[in-house]
């Protein structure tokens, strides 16, 4: 099989999560847009360590992971406190800051 | 097909030198630390051992700093020394970046400590509902959030190590180190709290975003060089271009492209800046401060990192690719933040769009990077761009630290209560008569950033928009100047507005009370009445109407006197610019001599 | 047996026939007797509600244990590769990975001394 298909495939996950990210009104949703991105890059990291026979993709690989666990972490806590005090998730609704 | 692994690679056991990573340990060690002291001391106690505890960490580390720039290096000769398998590469801009993070950062912090009487930047308890009993019990049991310090640490700790990356993995983990620290400390405030959270929110969403960018443009290089090692990357020492990727330099280009995109948005350089004025004027305003100066210095020393290690990317030179990027980025940076910064009517916003376009001045010279001739290892723009940094940093903190103590009051005499940061232009007015220390203090700083003689802020655009005419790009300079010409403008009228207007609304008689509930959360200034406008009101400054907006600020304006260290980094950031502005020359010198080579 | 891969499956064979195996033989020899409790939606002990409180929505704490659990869950991750190859990286591996244990200790404390894991 092809290795340069992961790539597209790598490629197409990630433009899913950037769209994701910019259409979505739940933050939550456009969070994981993000998380997709993520991994689309994680993806490519490995096939590009298969294609450079060489194990750095992959240890990126694994912090990538590791980086994307603290980042739920960090945005579920702000997610959750706003959505304490306003009973609403969606980006549309965090509005008062404009000028 | 190639094999998984083309030879089982033999484990090299990396040789760690402990000297020359005492000043990562000692600052995030003591981040660690003062976790512990969360978990251990008494309340009572905690917050004098978090603050002793960061400022001898801070401290300890830009003296560690210097020590090694002093005594290991040899001066003038060129070195960059890889740490850890290369994993960091600290060189002469590393080590005197750094020192400017942690000089800058420490007098951030003494703004941050500042707890003095209603001066509490920070929410008893951020994860409380505003308004709700719990939070109400916190403030009255004179709950105070000290795990700010740690985070403060953590913050710190990344963006020192983000300019001394020396693989792209490294780059990418103190770009996180540095992120997310700032997004949580971002949504604690105690005034405001809803604006507070969102501007939390809207950071992290977009910091995420960006990062994502940051990984995959780390992903595109790494598939094209074989290897993430900045050196390694440079000299080409790995580089076989995979059969798969044959004529894929768009690819290529792409990927630094994206790199770049990861690092900008950091910067808050146009059209990465949407998250920068609502996050300045959400966050906690001493936040706002350590992060609009040492955020930037610390995402600019990667920016150059990037720029330098990978324009000559060997057998394909991507210089030109890299300087118009980095040009357009520059030209709507400059042009976007002066022009809106002039329709800002909220300081916080206006310091907002002001960072935007000092990014895009720093830019200006990073743009003027020459060409990799394969021997000159010289590069003038580091030099330009780490005293830009200095002379912001110094200018930032001391701002943001003055218009933290400028406060909206309720009510009067012994039971005025203090409500959150008096934002408003309008409210700025008098305030030289009112508090000369604070009003002198502002003007410096405002004087800095629009580039006056006499302040560091003028010889840091001469030396940086030099830089750029150097390379050729006089042009873009002359682009520069006229922005900052626009600058000048809004800088000017608060300094006009501070002085030589009067501060109507102070005698009049006490305000028809507005909701309490404004305190704990939304803050003020959306919610009073409108009365009608004061025929023959005067305009306050250029184009500014004095009659509406003192009416919606009813409450008044109180000026905090503030702790004595918030006192003391006013200060040291005013003394600093003036010094720096009228003998700018043995720094410059210093840095010329040594900054100068490979970053 | 050549083939290193099928041990393998004869592990995961092993794995169906006791899985399945178990849930079979309770089916076929358990004894049966029902009553209302057992028939209840099982939430961990938890006295079950008509609806979700928060109509439908879950408690905050779910997601403060989702967070913690997250967070160490995912920290595991390094140890595999270093499990995988301790005997090459002897000493200095091991090292390494005491202090990246230690350091992931340090949030622990602080969650369990500040009451991250009380349910109420």
């Amino acid at each position: 099989m092809e290795v340069g298909n992961y790539l597209y495939l790598a490629m197409i996950l990630f433009a899913i999560g950037a769209t994701t990210v910019m259409l979505r009104r739940s933050a939550i949703i456009a969070f994981m847009g993000v998380e997709l991105m993520l991994n689309a890059a994680n993806l490519a990291f490995v096939t590009f360590a298969r294609i450079h026979g060489d194990l750095s993709g992959q240890v990126i690989a694994f912090f990538v992971m590791v980086v994307a666990a603290a980042e739920v972490v960090v945005g579920l806590a702000i997610i959750v406190a706003i959505f304490r005090t306003r009973k609403s998730a969606s980006v549309d609704d965090v509005n008062l800051l404009k000028g | 097909m190639t094999p998984l692994i083309a030879a089982a690679p033999q484990f090299v056991q990396p040789e760690i030198w402990w000297t020359w990573l005492a000043p990562y340990l000692l600052v995030l060690g003591a981040a660690v630390v003062g976790v512990l002291v969360e978990a251990f001391v008494a309340p009572r106690a905690r917050r004098s051992t978090q603050l002793t505890l960061a400022l001898v960490a801070l401290l300890g580390a830009a003296g560690w700093n210097v020590w090694l720039w002093v005594d290991q290096f040899a001066p003038t000769e060129f070195k960059a020394i890889a740490l850890v398998n290369g994993s960091l590469m600290v060189s002469y801009f590393t080590l005197a970046l750094q020192t400017v993070i942690l000089v800058v950062a420490a007098l951030a912090l003494l703004v941050v400590a500042d707890r003095s009487r209603g001066a509490d930047d920070f929410a008893p308890t951020a994860a409380a509902i505003p308004g709700s009993d719990y939070e109400e019990l916190a403030r009255t049991k004179g709950l105070q959030q000290t795990e700010i310090y740690p985070l403060f640490l953590f913050a710190v700790g990344g963006m020192m190590l983000f300019p001394a990356a020396g693989n792209l993995l490294t780059m990418f983990i103190a770009l996180e180190i540095l992120s997310l620290p700032l997004y949580v400390m971002s949504g604690m405030a105690r005034h405001r709290r809803l604006l507070s959270q969102e501007a939390s929110l809207k950071y992290f969403l977009l910091g995420a975003f960006s990062s994502a960018f940051f990984l995959m443009g780390m992903a595109l290089v790494y598939g094209y060089a074989g290897t993430i090692n900045l050196w390694a990357i440079t000299n080409g020492h790995a580089l076989q271009v995979p059969e798969a990727l044959v004529g894929g330099r768009p690819l290529l280009v792409m990927g630094v492209v994206m790199l770049l995109v990861g690092v900008l948005f950091k910067v808050g350089a146009v059209p990465f800046h949407q998250w920068t004025p609502d996050v300045y004027q959400g966050a906690p305003t001493s936040i706002t401060g350590f992060m609009a100066a040492c955020t930037k210095a610390a995402a600019f020393g990667a920016v150059i990192r990037i720029v330098v290690w990978f324009a000559p990317f060997i057998g394909l030179d991507l210089h030109e690719e890299i300087q118009v990027t980095i040009v357009i980025v520059a030209i709507a940076s400059m042009l976007l933040g002066s022009v809106l910064g002039v329709v800002q009517h909220d300081v916080k916003r206006l310091l907002a769009y002001s960072s935007i376009a000092h990014a895009g001045f720093v830019l200006v010279a990073v743009a003027g990077v020459l060409p990799y001739d394969g021997q000159t290892f010289v590069f003038p723009m580091n030099s330009a761009v780490i005293f830009y940094l200095l002379a912001y940093g110094l200018a930032t903190v001391g701002a943001f630290a003055v218009v933290r103590l400028v406060r909206e009051s309720q009510g009067r005499g012994a039971d005025a209560v203090t409500l959150g940061e008096a934002t408003h232009l309008s409210q700025w007015a008098g305030l030289g008569r009112r508090s000369p220390f604070l009003a002198v203090a502002f003007s410096v700083f405002l004087l800095s950033f629009a580039g006056i003689p006499l302040t560091a802020g003028f010889i840091g655009k001469f030396t940086a928009f030099k830089v750029a005419v150097d390379g050729g790009l006089w042009w873009l300079a002359v682009l520069a100047v006229l922005c900052s010409a626009i600058a000048v403008f809004f800088y000017v009228r608060i300094i006009v507005l501070m002085f030589f207007v009067d501060p109507a609304a102070d005698d009049t008689e006490p305000e028809p009370a507005r909701e309490v509930v404004a305190v704990g959360a939304l803050g003020a200034t959306s919610d009073a009445p409108v009365g009608t406008p004061l025929a023959g009101e005067p305009e306050a400054g250029v184009g500014l109407r004095l009659s509406d907006e003192l009416r919606r600020t009813s409450g008044g304006v109180t000026v905090l006197k503030g702790s004595v260290g918030s006192r003391v980094a006013i200060a040291v950031a005013m003394v600093g610019t003036l010094l720096l502005g009228v003998l700018p020359g043995p720094v410059l010198d210093l840095l010329e001599k040594t900054v100068n080579f490979l970053p | 047996m050549s083939n290193p891969y099928v041990p393998l499956l004869f592990l995961m064979g092993v794995a169906a026939v006791l899985a399945l195996g178990g849930v079979a033989a309770s089916a076929i020899i358990g004894p049966k007797r029902y009553n209302k409790a057992k028939l209840e939606a099982y939430e961990c002990g938890i006295e079950p509600t008509p609806n979700a409180v928060g109509g439908g929505r879950f408690p905050i704490k779910y997601y403060l244990v989702a967070m913690t659990f997250i967070i160490f869950d995912i920290e595991v991750v390094f140890l595999y590769p270093w499990a995988v190859e301790f005997r090459t990286l002897a000493v200095f591996g091991l090292v390494a990975i005491l202090a990246f244990i230690a350091m992931i200790t340090v949030p622990f404390i602080y969650e369990w001394r500040r009451g991250g894991f009380e349910w109420d």
